[in-house]
């Protein structure tokens, strides 16, 4: 029974929302606990199966008793329920006790004074493993990693028998390894989503950290040391030239705000076929490229050149410095799973700097995505021999008000046109940007079709 | 070479072990919604439904407060008690709503304001009882300002003057995200609470604030309320962008 109130010794069990048996993900709600003339939903902190019911709804229970059993696999059910009427639950088996995250964000910090008091109100034992020091917690004998996670794991020298698993099943991920190690986590560059990484909600861990460490948190990288003066490297020299000879190109910019909600459902549904948000995007401005080819066309001397194809780049930055601009060819023509896949293998090779030049350098559009570090909104500057540039921002929650007075919160994401006015004029832009932003709003699943 | 900028992390789920509970309540801010018309039960419903989904999803997106009134309905908590409705479930006077929150039957209708708080108790105070008695408070400072006395009755939620019952309180909460609020009964008319035995409580007689000041209307207590309950919280309201 979760506490939820440093004075609740008690509480009612409203009502079962699983039935013993019922397979339950993490974050799923379990079951309802009022107390007072509140009513909390208590959730599983890791996926498993509701094993039994300890104490039926309707029951009172003090706070800290076991309710009910979650176990990880349906095979344990039968050897769970056999224990089950017991209340205090078994040590050493695979029995965990339900109750909701907050609560074993309590029992862990003991430092917190109403630790204390919940300690103090549940005399029954409380400890569930979730609740288990990360130092102290070892595997049962079968470990479930990931290649990439063993791998790292050999050469960190890490054994794999004392990380905690945050994949599906506690399937230990690479990055489980690196965390076990005290190694910063590093996420990949292109990370497959437009939302926000969840950046706001990491803060209070990285301060926590920095009391454990005594060490500030990096604010970001750098390439040398102070006092140091680092010789550009042949990328950063490239991007040098195209950055100074963008100054010769009379660019302007004009700004739109997309609903993205009913694109992220479509990404929802789609990702698992590995499909990704790079992808989606890339196809969505090849299709409306289609359609507005003054948009896709370039400033040359003899005039205004319009490319054979609609090949879209998508800028990646590089983790040693520079950046470059993989392409994907015929965005408009090649389906999704194609450019998904094309994008995975551009990267990787990109990565080990095995891109060809027509690989990099075909680009006829640009597409630039800061969205997965929060940036709301920002300006690109056009790439020399293309005639525009997209930059796009995180889907951040906004709350819209509509006609008939009802408010709602909708997901908005802002891009950024920036273009060579030689070639492309603000009506042109304008027009491109709102078949854009119908296409995402109004009509994503042309987009998989 | 130095990874930390990339290190966003990716493990902040449900799961994570964020313990967000500050020194007590620093300010936070949250939308403010008066709507001018009378709103459906299930209207109310769905938008703090679509704030909460939000605030689970992304502790840091916005709080909502709504000050409103609603059409005569009944509304009954997950873990109430049907003895209490004084009418067969399938020949009721009046739309009975099964909702999530905690507490028996309740009745609301024009001249009652309710109030709906979607709140991120992680940002205030991980404590159910504790939000609950601040919510009688926030009434309680209400009446203060009206020149009546409110209290409350030990071991009961909710909110009296003399002998009658004028502010209700049922809250449902899901990941320390709140949903649902109080009722204060200002110059309603109370012949819908004979139908009901109201919050379970036998003798329970029911009050309205028109009861000792004559003539008082919703328009006049919901400017009280609004204070009342940013200043309780320690909310800041945030403007509300009109795009279309």
């Amino acid at each position: 029974m979760p506490a939820l109130s440093s004075t609740m010794t008690e509480g009612k069990i409203v009502e079962w929302l699983k039935k013993p048996g019922d397979k339950v993900e993490r974050g799923e709600s379990v079951l309802v606990v009022e107390s007072d003339k509140a009513d909390m939903d208590v959730e599983s902190f890791q996926d498993g199966f509701l094993a039994s019911i300890v104490m039926p709804a309707g029951s009172s229970a003090p706070v800290g008793e076991t309710i009910g059993l979650i176990v990880e696999t349906a095979d344990e059910i039968s050897a769970a329920q056999a224990n089950a009427p017991s209340p205090s639950p078994q040590s050493g088996g695979q029995e965990k006790e339900s109750s909701s995250p907050q609560v074993q964000d309590k029992q862990s910090s003991v430092d917190s004074p109403k630790a204390t008091v919940v300690t103090k109100a549940s005399p029954a034992p409380l400890v569930s493993e979730s609740s288990v020091n990360q130092d102290q917690f070892l595997n049962d004998g079968r470990i479930v990693a990931s290649p990439r996670a063993k791998k790292l794991a050999s050469q960190m020298g890490v054994d794999l028998a004392t990380v905690r698993g945050s994949g599906p099943h506690g399937r230990i991920q690479a990055e489980d390894v690196q965390s076990a190690k005290g190694q910063p986590i590093s996420v990949p560059w292109i990370a497959e989503s437009n939302a926000p990484a969840k950046i706001v909600s990491d803060v209070p861990r990285i301060e926590k950290k920095s009391v454990d460490s005594g060490k500030p948190p990096a604010p970001g990288k750098s390439f040398g040391s102070r006092g140091e003066t680092i010789a550009f490297n042949t990328l950063q020299q490239a991007v040098n030239r195209n950055m100074e000879e963008s100054l010769n190109t009379p660019c302007f910019r004009v700004g739109y705000s997309i609903l993205t909600d009913e694109l992220d459902d479509l990404y929802k549904q789609i990702k698992p076929d590995g499909v990704t948000m790079t992808a989606l995007l890339a196809k969505a401005v090849g299709l409306t490229l289609a359609r507005h080819p003054q948009v896709n066309a370039a400033f040359s001397s003899e005039g205004i050149a319009y490319p054979s194809q609609i090949n879209v780049a998508v800028a990646v930055a590089m983790e040693d410095g520079g950046l470059i601009t993989p392409v994907l060819q015929n965005a408009d023509k090649t389906s999704l799973t194609d450019l998904s896949l094309q994008w995975a293998d551009l990267v990787k090779r990109a990565r080990n700097k095995q891109l060809e030049p027509q690989e990099y350098s075909s680009g006829t559009f640009t597409l630039s995505n800061l969205g997965m570090f929060g940036v709301d909104r920002f300006d690109a500057i056009l790439p020399p021999g293309t005639g525009a540039i997209l930059a796009v921002g995180a889907s951040l929650s906004k709350v819209v008000a509509s006609k008939d007075g009802s408010i709602s919160i909708k997901k908005q994401m802002q891009v950024n046109l920036t273009a060579d006015h030689r070639v492309i004029y603000g009506a042109d832009g304008a027009l491109f940007l709102k078949d854009l932003a119908y296409l995402i709003e109004k009509n994503p699943y042309s987009l998989s079709s | 070479m130095d990874k930390k900028l990339h290190s966003v992390s990716p493990e902040s789920g449900p799961n994570s072990n964020l313990d967000l509970t500050p020194q007590l309540a620093q300010s936070s801010s949250a939308f403010l919604f008066e709507p001018k018309n009378i709103v459906p039960f299930e209207t109310a419903l769905g938008w703090q439904k679509n704030f909460q989904k939000n605030l689970i999803e992304e502790p840091f997106s916005p709080q909502a407060v709504w000050l409103l009134e609603h059409f005569s309905c009944f509304t009954m908590g997950r873990g109430s008690d049907k003895k209490n409705l004084l009418f067969e479930e399938n020949n009721s006077p009046l739309p009975v709503f099964s909702i999530e929150r905690g507490g028996e039957v309740t009745h609301h209708m024009p001249g009652q304001i309710v109030g709906y708080l979607v709140l991120n108790l992680s940002l205030h105070k991980k404590d159910l009882s504790w939000y609950l008695r601040e919510l009688e408070q926030v009434l309680i400072d209400v009446l203060d300002l009206l020149e009546i006395e409110g209290k409350r009755v030990d071991g009961l939620t909710g909110v009296w003057c003399e002998d009658k019952k004028v502010g209700s309180i049922g809250i449902g909460c899901k990941r320390w995200v709140t949903q649902h609020g109080f009722s204060l009964n200002v110059d309603c008319d109370l012949i819908g609470f004979e139908k009901i035995i109201p919050c379970g409580l036998d003798k329970v007689k029911v009050g309205k604030l028109s009861d000792w000041i004559p003539g008082i209307k919703v328009c006049d207590v919901t400017p009280l309320l609004r204070e009342s309950v940013k200043r309780r919280f320690k909310l800041n309201w945030e403007k509300i962008n009109q795009p279309f």
